[in-house]
């Protein structure tokens, strides 16, 4: 059962990235995206990350990428506008023929490594152990990351501005 | 039992990367090239998950967590820059905003 799950939300994943590089529409391409993540966030929830699969669905899916979908219907932007990729098809096969060599290195790399057999705690990846871990070990980053989003806010403010310089 | 073994979530997030990295390099509309970003960290979201779940530690995931909060604040910053873009020069073509390149001042 696991592993129909598993690798049908593999395929998933890799079926939205495939569309995602190739689609030439950018809803299109955003659409695949969010069937990849859905596939992702799937994925967690297989590897006990129950906490995750939450946060990748509200925040990536239903956050970053409906912000995305948003821009890409604000800016309404005509066929005639969109980039002209004239040779896109030979470029992303010519592109995976030269990748093929270094993935083939990584599965060599990672081919033998063995079943996970330890059993997992009970609460494993829920919110109360990722919470009492985030705010103890984690916790100069987390301000950090509190900073990094303040100053994005700032940012996309000021770059948003309607007045031209 | 595929499902438990490191390898499958390995491949999987090899093949997502890939697949990103193929998007930055040979794409020219601008929205697909932020969208492979998205991709590549999502990928390595992935493999951060997967190795926190094999050592059983939750450093894995409390480091995904924090990736996710960037890719937000990237979001902000690059839908803002793509919008000022646009306003200039009515194009998504990544090779139309060389302003800064040497060559030619356009």
């Amino acid at each position: 059962m696991m592993d129909i799950l598993f690798l049908l939300l593999g395929s998933f994943a890799i079926l939205g990235a495939v569309g995602m590089v190739s689609f030439h529409q950018p809803v299109h391409s955003a659409l695949s995206l969010i069937l990849t993540i859905i596939a992702l966030a799937g994925l967690f929830a297989l590897l006990s990350a129950s906490f995750l699969f939450m946060v990748q669905i509200i925040i990536y899916a239903g956050a970053i990428l409906t912000l995305f979908i948003f821009i890409i219907m604000f800016l309404n932007v005509k066929e005639a506008n969109l980039p002209k990729e004239p040779t896109k098809n030979i470029t992303l096969f010519l592109g995976s023929l030269a990748l093929l060599p270094f993935n083939f290195l990584i599965l060599r790399a990672f081919y033998q490594m063995p079943l996970h057999v330890k059993v997992l705690e009970q609460d494993f990846g829920k919110i109360k152990p990722l919470g009492m871990e985030l705010f103890t070990q984690w916790l100069l980053p987390f301000e950090l990351i509190s900073i990094l989003l303040l100053v994005a806010l700032i940012g996309a403010v000021v770059l948003g501005r309607k007045d031209e310089v | 039992m595929i499902a438990n073994t490191l390898f499958g979530y390995i491949v999987i997030a090899m093949v997502l990367f890939s697949i990103g990295l193929l998007g930055v390099i040979s794409r020219k509309n601008i929205f697909v090239i932020y969208m492979s970003i998205e991709l590549m960290l999502n990928a390595v979201n992935l493999l951060f998950v997967a190795l926190g779940t094999y050592h059983n530690d939750m450093g894995g995931h409390v480091m995904a967590m924090l990736v996710i909060a960037i890719a937000a604040a990237e979001a902000g910053v690059f839908l803002s820059l793509i919008i000022v873009l646009y306003r200039r020069k009515k194009s998504l073509d990544s090779d139309m905003f060389r302003t800064l390149s040497q060559k030619e001042a356009v």
